[in-house]
């Protein structure tokens, strides 16, 4: 305090004159009609160029609540879209939604080794089981291994020991698609008959056969065949999904998958 | 008359003259005829700090009544009443040997540069609070330059008329 002081007492002069000069400049905006004008037209620039900047930096930080809300939205959406697809399903009587779809985080997750796994901001509280099927926008992301109360473990599609059924779109042709632990953008297709036709470029997706994803979710697209084996080809997939940049999923619960199950439970004992 | 009372004599002068005719003398807009400013420069030396500002800038308000252009002239002749001291110091080497008599200082050689470079200041001051803003930016320095010539001219006319056979 008595540093500022003396400082003041220093430096009086100086800023005496500064003071006398501001209000001569505020005497000069009040009361000249130009000055006030061309002042006026300034600061408002000033001001404007000042709350579109900090409106900038503010939207960057939100983006991450902004990111929620349309995750949110669109779990909504889909949600609303299945049960309008049960609607128009002509063929069942009782119209319920197959699946329901509960929007999740991935707060953790490995991609280079071989055994990869996710850890999801959502448990058994938020509605998620096991073996429910996880989806990021862009398409297959894995599997739920198993829910505490708060978080689930996902088997991805990038784990040697996640094995799905998928097809290729164009003619239905499914097999198993395996990881074979090597790089986490490509996954393979195996068990399709060598006679079936296949081109780099084929979008391959989730096959109907699976009880826990819905049928035709994108998985990724054909990279290059291998012809190898003797009956079946290897067919090297481009996965839609960027592990790497994995942040915002959905978790997609097959309502009626117990009572199938239970089913074919069943049936196998007679 | 001591040197005090000379002082208030030509301020006396200075106002008058400034006011009852070069503020009626209009050569168009690129000449500013100022000599008000005189009253800080013959300001008897032992007159600085905060009394030398708040002279400058009254002496500037008074003539931004006369003139109705509110805090234009006080900003300007603000700034020459701050930057006297550096001047007294900076410009006039030796000047001590002149002693504390203002009168004394009067010589003509460091009077017209350190005149000239205060009115240059002063208008430069003056005629960009008047545009107030630099997209004229020629025209503007055109201007200060022909107010600073002209200003300094009856400045110096003043000094000889005046001062100088005052002093004597």
């Amino acid at each position: 305090m008595k540093d500022i002081i003396r400082l003041i007492v220093k430096y009086q002069f100086t800023l005496f004159f500064i003071l006398l000069e501001i209000i001569c400049f505020s005497l000069v905006v009040r009361n000249n009609d130009y000055q006030r004008a061309i002042f006026s037209q300034q600061s408002s620039v000033f001001a404007g160029e000042v709350a579109k900047a900090t409106s900038e930096v503010r939207n960057y930080f939100r983006l991450r609540s902004i990111n929620e809300g349309l995750a949110r939205e669109n779990t909504a959406l889909k949600n609303r879209l299945e049960a309008y697809a049960s609607r128009t399903d002509t063929l069942v009587a009782d119209s319920a939604a197959t699946y329901t779809y509960y929007q999740a985080r991935v707060i953790n997750a490995t991609y280079n080794r071989t055994k990869n796994y996710l850890t999801l901001n959502r448990g058994e509280r938020d509605g998620l089981r096991k073996e429910m099927a996880v989806c990021a926008p862009e398409g297959v992301a894995g599997l739920v291994q198993d829910v505490s109360e708060r978080f689930a473990i996902v088997i991805p599609l990038i784990n040697t020991s996640s094995i799905i059924s998928a097809k290729i779109k164009q003619n239905d042709y499914y097999g198993p698609l395996q990881w074979d632990g090597d790089d986490y953008r490509y996954s393979y297709l195996n068990d399709i008959p060598y006679h079936v036709q296949v081109n780099a470029g084929d979008t391959i997706v989730t096959s109907n056969y699976s009880s826990i994803f819905p049928e035709g979710l994108m998985i990724g697209v054909v990279e290059s065949v291998d012809k190898k084996d003797a009956n079946f080809l290897r067919i090297k997939v481009r996965l839609a999904v960027d592990f790497r940049r994995l942040t915002y999923v959905y978790v997609i619960d097959n309502n009626t998958l117990e009572e199938q199950q239970q089913l074919e439970e069943q049936n196998r004992h007679e | 008359m001591n040197s005090s009372q000379y002082y208030y004599v030509h301020l006396l002068i200075i106002g008058l003259i400034q006011i009852v005719i070069l503020n009626n003398v209009h050569l168009g807009s690129y000449f500013y005829i100022n000599i008000y400013m005189l009253a800080l420069y013959i300001l008897p030396h032992k007159v600085k700090g905060i009394p030398l500002l708040l002279i400058g800038f009254g002496t500037g308000i008074l003539m931004d009544m006369a003139s109705h252009t509110a805090g234009i002239h006080a900003a300007a002749s603000t700034l020459v009443a701050y930057t006297r001291p550096y001047f007294l110091r900076g410009i006039t080497e030796g000047a001590e040997e002149y002693g504390q008599d203002g009168h004394r200082m009067l010589e003509a050689g460091w009077f017209f540069r350190y005149s000239l470079l205060s009115t240059f200041l002063f208008h430069l001051v003056l005629v960009l609070m008047e545009a107030f803003s630099f997209r004229d930016i020629g025209i503007s320095l055109l201007r200060i330059v022909s107010s600073t010539f002209i200003s300094e001219v009856f400045v110096m006319l003043y000094y000889f008329i005046g001062l100088k056979r005052l002093t004597k």
